[in-house]
């Protein structure tokens, strides 16, 4: 494992059970390494594995075999408790459907993400969600139900949310897909300077790559996932 | 913000459905309360009113028509017995004490109750003193010269707004025959706060029938001997006439208890019932909730919440609803208490539906563990929530 990477998979196979004592295998991954405050974008098919690596980078979901490590830490060797509180302080996630609490404001919704955590004090949880909401543009709607924001609106909350912990690494799952083009790419337009302010290491899914600059590295997932290669030769 | 506050704004955010919930509970709890309190109040009330008269001497028929009629003033009165049986007792070496009662008719539901001075005595071993508010007692004149005085209790005072000097009847026939206020007792926490007292000649005098009667007529006389031992003597020689019965207040007492034993039964495995129901009620909802927002919970759990954290936030939402619930539950049965209370006391027993019982607090905690116990399941459903599975998008 290279010490200079922040995320390093290794062998990393995803199979999932089909019964019978057989599995669908849907990801195999020889090796994959992230460069410290880098931006990498995986592009494929739907069904090439793109979320499956993310949950597994993530720490939501473990592998049939192989090792994650992020940020040094092997993920998989941690007991379930430490790893739900490793990726509360390491991994900002943002969603493709946002998936906002509805019952909560703005704001609360990204407090949310710090009481989970617990890295920043109580008292400065919410001056911290303001700032960040702030930098997102959405100072005046601190205090607004997800229902009450647009969809833009809902999903820079779910990115000021993902930060909001100063996770050295952020994932993000097709993050503009359920918005129009023009509002996809005013939402990514903040999102990328936030990230590059805060040089964060930043895996994203998309299908536009272009978006994302010359500066991003772009993987495709049928090179990576040997399981998906090997759906295409056949 | 933390787990509670976070269950709390989860509640919020179902308004309708937790309003809904903890309105159930409340309902269930209320029921479990008021029954409680009001079987408390009854036998509180019957031992209260109970009277310190040893036996109670009347008409033959039913013992407990007797003693419901003439002490608590609850049923109609049995036939009449003449009043000889009462100068008979009286002049009897075992009697200490005998009280001639006349119950009749009722002003506004205030029954008349007529006797002499005798019923107001002041005995070393009676429990409650007649004390007046205002005025005098009633004189004791002879069968001759009904005064028509009247003492009333303090419960017919307050209702009626009958005050000294006030003359009033029930009825145009008895317009003939008004009865003057000349007296108002304090309360006595008896059915006695609920009569009008007046003499047994103005209770003859009322009455074209016992008018002409040569013996006069009583509805019962109460007995108190001079020594216990006398009392089984007593009682066997009365019921062993033709036409009277001496009856035991605290043997119909006890009927009356296990009458109410056999009702408190049929009431408890009603109640039980109720909370089975609503304990049902407050799983289903937890558990519709649960399933809503599988997707929330997954989101949380990627968030970086803890199992723990997720399970603790249900329960602390069950937890809520509960407590909620149980408080309404515990004001609401004492107001249903309070307006039963109301209808039994204008039947003539006084309860006090109003006074904290130690009970309550059990309820309460009772009900806080059954309905965190019943938001477990779906606790532990949120507990298990696959979170890659509910964090896919949504088609």
């Amino acid at each position: 494992m290279s010490a200079q990477s922040a995320v390093v998979l290794h062998g990393v196979k995803k199979a999932f059970p089909l019964g019978g004592g057989r599995g669908l295998e849907v990801l195999d991954v020889a090796h994959l390494a992230l460069a410290p405050g880098s931006c990498t974008v995986l592009r494929g098919r739907s069904g090439s594995g793109k979320t499956t690596l993310l949950n597994l980078i993530a720490g939501i979901t473990a592998p049939s075999a192989g090792a994650i490590h992020v940020d040094d830490t092997d993920l998989f060797a941690l007991p379930q408790a430490r790893r739900d509180r490793f990726r509360a302080e390491n991994v900002g996630y943002v969603f493709q459907t946002f998936n906002l609490l509805s019952a909560l404001s703005a704001i609360e919704n990204v407090v949310l993400a710090m009481m989970f955590a617990g890295t920043v004090p109580r008292r400065l949880q919410r001056r911290r969600a303001a700032d960040l909401l702030a930098r997102l543009g959405l100072s005046e709607r601190l205090g607004h139900k997800p229902a009450q924001l647009s969809r833009g609106e809902q999903q820079r909350v779910a990115i000021a949310r993902a930060l909001a912990n100063r996770p050295p690494l952020v994932l993000a799952d097709e993050p503009c897909a359920s918005l129009d083009a023009r509002t996809a790419s005013e939402v990514l337009e903040m999102f990328l300077a936030v990230c590059r302010q805060d040089q964060k290491t930043l895996l994203l899914v998309s299908h536009d790559a272009a978006a994302f600059g010359e500066a991003a590295r772009v993987i495709d997932m049928a090179e990576l996932n040997r399981t998906e290669a090997r759906r295409k030769r056949t | 913000m933390t787990i509670f506050t976070l269950a709390i704004k989860y509640l919020r955010g179902r308004f309708v459905a937790s309003t809904l919930t903890a309105v159930s509970i409340a309902l269930g709890v209320s029921l479990v309360v008021a029954s409680v309190l009001l079987a408390r109040g009854i036998r509180e009330g019957f031992i209260a009113g109970a009277t310190d008269y040893n036996l109670v001497v009347g008409a033959k028929g039913s013992p407990t028509q007797l003693v419901l009629g003439v002490v608590f003033r609850m049923d109609l009165a049995t036939p009449n017995i003449p009043y000889t049986v009462y100068e008979d007792l009286l002049r009897d070496p075992r009697v200490e004490a005998a009280v001639p009662i006349g119950v009749g008719d009722a002003y506004r539901g205030f029954r008349y109750v007529a006797s002499n001075s005798a019923y107001f005595a002041a005995y070393p071993w009676r429990r409650k003193a007649f004390t007046l508010a205002a005025g005098r007692f009633f004189a004791d004149n002879s069968p001759n010269e009904p005064s028509y005085e009247a003492v009333l209790g303090a419960e017919a005072a307050r209702s009626t707004g009958l005050q000294i000097g006030d003359r009033f009847y029930e009825g145009e026939e008895m317009a003939e025959y008004p009865l003057a206020v000349v007296g108002i007792l304090r309360p006595t926490g008896s059915a006695d706060d609920r009569a009008i007292f007046f003499s047994l000649p103005s209770y003859w005098g009322m009455n074209e029938v016992a008018r002409a009667m040569v013996v006069k007529p009583l509805t019962a006389v109460l007995v108190r001997p001079k020594r216990m031992s006398d009392l089984p003597s007593l009682h066997r020689e009365i019921n062993v006439t033709p036409d009277t019965q001496a009856v035991l207040p605290s043997g119909v007492l006890l009927t009356i208890f296990n009458m109410m034993a056999v009702a408190e039964d049929v009431l408890k495995m009603i109640l039980v019932t109720v909370g089975v129901i609503v304990l049902l009620y407050v799983f289903v909802s937890m558990y519709s909730a649960t399933i809503e927002r599988r997707r929330e919970i997954a989101t949380m759990r990627a968030l970086g919440a803890r199992r723990a954290s997720v399970l603790t936030i249900i329960l602390a939402e069950s937890a809520a609803l509960a407590t909620v619930g149980g408080l309404g539950g515990i004001v609401g049965g004492h107001v249903i208490a309070y307006l039963a209370g109301a209808l039994l006391g204008s039947s003539g027993l006084v309860t006090n539906p109003l006074r904290f019982d130690v009970f309550e607090p059990a309820v309460l905690g009772g009900v806080i563990v059954l309905g965190t116990l019943a938001g477990l399941l779906p606790a532990v459903l949120a507990y298990r929530t696959e979170v890659a599975e509910n964090l896919a998008p949504l088609s």
